[in-house]
């Protein structure tokens, strides 16, 4: 069946059952990759998008739930990598293997567009997300230093 | 219908499918794919960007450097890059050389078709050349800078040659040529075609390490950085391929178990849903040709087939929802008789106290004389199972017609996923293709090649058609190759100087290995030491954890030092200075000193804060009577800050490591590794663990197995990192694994310190109060 997602600002249409989870017609439809699968059970954060400007979880909404409202994926963040979470990720060289990162920096973004001043404590509940690597120090510093160059 | 599928032909079975799957075998044959992917498309799927086993083709200096027109270097790397920053680090390596701009340098990886094709030229340093764990080896720098001379001493020669001077004359500095007396100039890349053609009468010799003024003197960021950053890096799971379908996989759960039965009537009309395909163990693999021999091995515990069903469909998320659905039946086989998680510990805590059988792998003095007096200290410990929980699922994608297998696969170990994939596929390796990808992280988990080996068994049974395998968390969970189990009971006297007199030590392991137990420095100073192993083994099969055994045993012998010391009432830093007076490495007092200075060891802490300390070599060598060779490896201390809340709240404010790996190579990315590794230490030791149920494993995914996260209590508050343990000594040795050894120790110590309970078994976090 298909219907149409609003993708970074672009209109798309998809040929896939609407129950299928965002995640997988992002990554198996529209081959929108940089949006990874981790744990498919709304633990991991690997799969975290935004929708309607707050953080999601794609792997575990409905892609039919997405219909009409505002998907940005990590691909979509800024055309050249200048968004104040990829210059704050790259100024403090957060990723390891970078698997978790997409994840984390849509997880950012959608704390900083509701909290732009977050605690430590603010940034630990909202960037519950998992990183093998262990990069969380870093991640932590990031997200303020981001809060500064909003 | 319920039937098993016994219909194997030369290997290749033919699976059971529902009437969509004859579309695509149709689709194939008609549109040319059964002779595997054209050019074009394989370039789609691997020409793109983010993809870093792209071959770019420019002029080649060596085996390892290409330099484009556009003044571009390419480093050619065996060593795949799974967050390590090992990829970087090798294109680093050869800059030195090479004195070229660092922004203008990229790396690739070379395929292991290739260095099949070209006589293994780029695997002469043995098994490990496609290793991709460090990139720092003596082997693999010597092979690195010299790649980087021999090409710039041949832009040289060529410079002067158009230009007709000697090229002594001429500098090679930030992928310039210069000739000063001339005034002429030209990059590299103008130079690049010219030189490439170029016979030296002889390779230069690269120049000593006292002289570099790039490696050990800057620290760069990863190369795939910029990737990271908008998504577009290809892990395994990214890749496409024109015209592939998905599957996913349920190995039998009860490891080594069999299939009964499974009913593909079920799921059959189910959409989407093409085929079911059978792995079967007892199916006879081809074996490799001749003299070929894989890197890591075939066993049937570490990359023999398992018994598995698999579903294919045209996307993944019909292939799992069908999967989860399919009826199957299995014979738990030899696992059955591990009931539950208790009965193996009893059983290995049993092998480990009934010390007379141990092979004896260290002895010193006589134990069993000096264990009749003085004080005595006893102790017993155990590490479970832990799962690496690595953020990529396992996955692969491949295409395998009758005489050609293509693979695309995130793994530590291409060469070995080359030999794996000729071994099942009987296809011969240098048929077979595999294209490394990023990896989302590697720890030991993707050396063994038995994920290929499951992609390549699905996709022969299609062939013509590339299949994308994707294993779902909690299958890749059940199916890990765990940190090895291991107990260990310890015996010591105490002389009346509160030193010990002698250690006993008996372990048992699911893997034999005496690393930082029988090599330890500290038996320089112990009169009588004896160290016994046991293998003893589930039906659960283990691996690599980021260091084998390594952090078992030292979080064994760690513990107990810090037991002896407060037993004896001497400070534990100063404890373990005396146990090393006497050995002739400078490394180990001068990194517990710098740790110990950077931490304010000794300070004065609130009631129920107290700080605790570990130190430990990881990869340090042996002799034949299996003592620590000095100067090797990388020895890492760590002190751990414990806050325990008068609610019994437990935190932890703060960690501080130190290290000696000789010379740091690139300070920042130790740095990275460090933190990373004391935050996953400190989740294995303190959180993880893996229970058996009737052979098979519970845990399957984020709900059930605790792994350290943002929000946890236990996440330090703060990581202190400190280079000041140095000592310039000439090796460069690695980074990634000593970090995770000294930490859960440390925490055990500290937590001693504040509560008065020594935690001897992990996770640690079970047996708190
Ligand atoms: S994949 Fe969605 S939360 Fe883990
Ligand atoms: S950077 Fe590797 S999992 Fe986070």
């Amino acid at each position: 069946m298909a219907f149409e997602l609003k993708i970074n600002g672009k209109q798309v249409s998809v040929d896939a059952d609407p129950q299928t989870p965002l995640l997988w017609v992002l990554r198996d439809h529209l081959q929108m990759t940089g949006t990874k699968y981790g744990c498919g059970i709304n633990q991991c954060g690997a799969c975290t998008v935004t929708i309607d400007g707050q953080a999601a979880r794609s792997c575990n909404i409905p892609a039919a739930q997405a219909v009409g409202r505002t998907i940005v994926t990590i691909e979509g963040l800024s055309p050249d990598r200048t968004h104040a979470v990829q210059k704050a990720w790259a100024e403090l060289d957060v990723p390891q293997c970078g698997y978790c990162q997409a994840g984390q920096m849509m997880a950012a973004v959608g704390l900083l567009a509701r909290n732009p001043n977050p605690t430590d404590a603010d940034i630990d509940q909202a960037m519950n997300n998992l990183c093998r690597c262990g990069t969380y120090v870093r991640i932590r510093a990031a997200v303020k230093r981001a809060a500064e160059l909003v | 219908m319920t039937k098993h599928e016994t219909d194997f032909r030369n290997g290749v079975a033919t699976p059971e499918v529902s009437r969509r799957a004859f579309i695509i075998t149709a689709a194939a044959a008609g549109g040319g794919m059964v002779l595997g992917i054209s050019s074009a498309t394989e370039a789609q799927a691997t020409n793109t960007t983010g993809y870093p086993g792209v071959q770019t083709k420019a002029p080649e200096f060596t085996n390892h450097i290409s330099i484009t027109p556009d003044n571009k270097v390419i480093v050619r790397a065996t060593k795949m890059e799974i967050g390590n920053g090992v990829l970087t680090s090798i294109a680093m390596i050869a800059t030195e050389e090479l004195g070229c701009d660092w922004s203008t340098v990229s790396a690739e990886y070379v395929l292991p078709s290739r260095n099949l094709a070209e006589n293994n030229v780029y695997s002469k340093t043995g098994v490990l050349a496609y290793f991709a764990g460090r990139s720092t080896g003596k082997e693999m720098m010597d092979q690195m800078l010299q790649a980087g001379a021999s090409a710039r001493e041949r832009l040289k020669a060529a410079a002067a040659q158009k230009w007709n001077v000697p090229a002594g004359e001429i500098k090679a500095e930030k992928s310039m040529l210069i000739h000063e007396a001339s005034g002429k100039k030209a990059t590299y890349g103008e130079m690049a075609e010219a030189a490439a053609a170029v016979k030296l009468d002889k390779e230069p010799a690269p120049k000593p390490h006292s002289q570099w003024t790039f490696l050990t003197k800057t620290s760069q960021k990863r190369l795939n950085l910029p990737l990271i950053l908008d998504g577009s890096a290809k892990y395994g799971i990214d890749i496409q391929v024109p015209g592939m379908v998905y599957a996913t996989v349920r190995h039998v759960p009860s490891h080594g178990g069999r299939l009964k039965s499974y009913n593909f009537e079920a799921i059959k009309a189910m959409p989407g849903v093409r085929a079911v395909v059978v792995i079967d163990p007892d199916e006879k693999r081809a074996g490799l040709p001749g003299n070929a021999v894989a890197p890591m091995g075939f066993s049937a515990t570490t990359n023999g087939p398992q018994a598995a069903v698999a579903v294919i469909a045209d996307h993944y998320w019909q292939a799992k929802v069908a999967l989860d659905l399919l009826p199957i039946e299995w014979d738990p086989g030899e696992g059955k008789q591990w009931t539950n998680t208790a009965k193996v510990y009893e059983t290995i805590a049993a092998a480990a106290k009934d010390a007379g059988k141990g092979n004896i792998i260290r002895q010193i003095g006589d134990v069993d004389a000096a264990l009749k007096d003085g004080k005595k200290v006893e102790a017993e410990f155990m590490t479970p199972y832990n799962d690496h929980f690595l953020m990529e699922p396992l996955n692969g994608t491949a295409l395998v017609t009758a005489d050609k297998v293509e693979v695309w696969v995130p793994t530590q170990h291409p060469q070995q996923a080359m030999y794996v994939t000729a071994d099942e596929t009987g296809v011969p390796p240098e048929k077979v293709t595999v294209y490394p990808t990023y990896v989302g992280m590697g720890c030991g988990r993707r050396i063994y090649g038995d994920d290929v080996r499951t992609v390549v068994a699905i996709a022969k049974k299609v062939q013509g058609t590339p299949v994308k395998v994707i294993w779902t968390r909690e299958e890749m969970t059940r199916q890990g190759r765990y940190r090895d189990l291991a107990a260990a009971s310890f015996t010591a006297t105490l002389g009346p100087d509160g030193m010990p007199k002698a250690v006993d030590i008996n372990q048992a392991a699911t893997r034999s290995s005496g690393r930082n137990l029988s090599d330890t420095p500290y038996a320089t100073n112990i009169p009588n030491f004896r160290v016994r192993t046991k293998v003893f083994n589930t039906n659960l099969m283990t691996g690599p954890f980021r260091g084998p055994m390594y952090t078992s045993n030292l979080f064994f012998l760690e513990t107990f030092i810090n037991q002896l010391a407060e037993t004896a009432k001497i400070d534990a830093v100063e404890y373990r200075r005396k146990l090393l007076a006497n050995y002739p490495d400078p490394g180990w007092v001068k990194v517990l000193d710098e740790v110990a200075q950077k931490a304010n060891w000794g300070q004065s802490l609130p009631k129920g804060t107290a700080q605790g300390v570990a130190i430990g070599n990881w990869a340090m060598a042996n002799t034949k009577e299996g003592a620590p060779v000095p100067n090797t490896g990388s020895t890492v201390a760590a002190i751990v800050m414990v806050e325990v809340s008068r609610r019994g709240q437990v935190s932890i404010p703060r960690v501080d490591i130190a290290m000696d790996l000789g010379t740091v190579m690139n300070q920042e990315g130790v740095r990275a590794q460090m933190e990373g590794g004391v935050i996953m230490g400190l989740s294995a030791g303190l959180l993880e663990e893996i229970n058996i149920n009737n052979g098979a494993v519970v845990e399957g995914n984020l709900d059930t197995y605790r792994v350290l996260r943002q929000n946890d209590p236990l996440l330090p508050q703060e990581i202190h990192v400190h280079f000041g343990g140095n000592t310039n000594h000439e090796r460069l040795s690695e980074a990634g694994e000593p970090p995770m050894g000294p930490p859960p120790a440390a925490f055990a110590h500290a937590y001693f310190k504040a509560t008065g309970k020594w935690l001897t078994r992990q996770p640690l976090t079970k047996y708190m109060a």
